[in-house]
């Protein structure tokens, strides 16, 4: 069983308590700090899912208001950065469902921070290329499950398609990944 | 345990799906078919570098955080009542999302509350035309007969 990808993401520490109740309250400051803080997993995940630079933005900033609104119903049993995170999923398959785009082909993101090769021969363009390729029934699925490591069920539940559906769908993403990254290696 | 079975399994296998039996079929396979043992080996490497490009933070384009603020200030303050146009709007989504669109000629496709509404909107005019001749036929019979009891 695969285990949740972002539970272990390397976060800064949550806001704490008299910050988020100053960002609930609406004081602006308080909620550019969460704003700065969270950025890069609330792009990295809409862009994840979504696979091109202009939507990203789009379900990010729109993870964003979300947060600013919801923020008083937040409650701490999930830390914030797991709520965030939550909250950045829904958006960018929202944004999925309303827009149905087609990725730019050549759109690799610019990695943050310094990146180590993620494979041998696999760089991150390579691998932000083969994802952002993939069809968009199979590049969502896939990124929940191997990259998130999100439950099938719960995929099935964000997606709003049948269990079996999206375990196809992931068995599909990832053989065609599997073809496309042993191609890139063998180039 | 043959290789065609041995590859419809490779995904449950990976996703820890498969009982004592199979999982034990399934190893003794791969233990000595090279074929299906580097198609596991790449599926398995497949699935480490999927993990670790969760890992990688992705930078949002320049001035994101300050087009959020801009966006930010547009908006009342969490937790105050939503203005009514905002909820209808995301109920019109909702029902967007839940109908899902028809496909029309030319590739082209229509929201199914939109065909809804302009069924609606049909219906209504339909009504509306029925009660007006309903009215004039209604007045027709009342002159008629007020012209017979003045005869």
């Amino acid at each position: 069983m695969a285990s949740s990808n972002w539970e272990k993401w390397r976060l800064p520490a949550d806001p704490s308590p008299a910050d988020l109740a100053r960002a609930a309250a609406g004081e602006r400051q308080a909620f550019r700090m969460i704003v700065e803080r969270y950025q890069h997993m609330v792009y990295s995940v809409a862009y994840n899912v979504l696979g091109n630079h202009a939507d990203a933005e789009d379900a990010a900033q729109d993870a964003f208001l979300r947060c600013y609104r919801s923020l008083p119903q937040y409650r701490s049993e999930a830390s914030f950065s797991t709520w965030l995170f939550r909250l950045a999923l829904t958006a960018a398959i929202d944004a999925q469902r309303r827009e149905r785009r087609r990725p730019e082909p050549v759109d690799v993101p610019e990695v943050a921070g310094e990146a180590a090769a993620l494979a041998p021969g696999i760089d991150a363009a390579t691998i932000a290329r083969a994802l952002a390729d993939l069809p968009e029934d199979y590049r969502t699925p896939t990124v929940l499950r191997d990259v998130y490591g999100l439950p099938y069920h719960e995929i099935a539940e964000l997606t709003g398609r049948p269990l079996g559906t999206v375990k196809v769908m992931v068995h599909r993403g990832r053989a065609a990944l599997r073809l496309r990254l042993r191609a890139e290696r063998e180039a | 345990m043959d290789c065609s079975g041995v590859r419809a399994l490779m995904n449950r296998y990976i996703d820890g799906e498969l009982g004592y039996l199979e999982t034990a079929e399934f190893q003794r396979h791969l233990a000595f078919c090279p074929d299906c043992s580097l198609e596991f080996r790449e599926l398995s490497a497949l699935r480490g570098t999927l993990a670790a490009w969760g890992d990688v933070p992705l930078a949002p384009p320049a001035g994101f955080a300050n087009r959020v603020m801009t966006a930010v200030a547009t908006e009342p303050l969490p937790g105050s009542p939503r203005p009514l146009a905002d909820v209808v709007g995301d109920v019109l989504e909702w029902l967007d999302q839940a109908l899902g669109r028809v496909r029309l000629p030319g590739g082209r496709t229509m929201p199914v509350k939109n065909l809804l509404g302009w069924a609606i909107a049909l219906v209504a005019v339909v009504i509306g035309f029925g009660r007006r001749r309903g009215q004039d036929q209604a007045k027709t019979r009342v002159s008629r007969a007020a012209g017979a009891a003045r005869r």
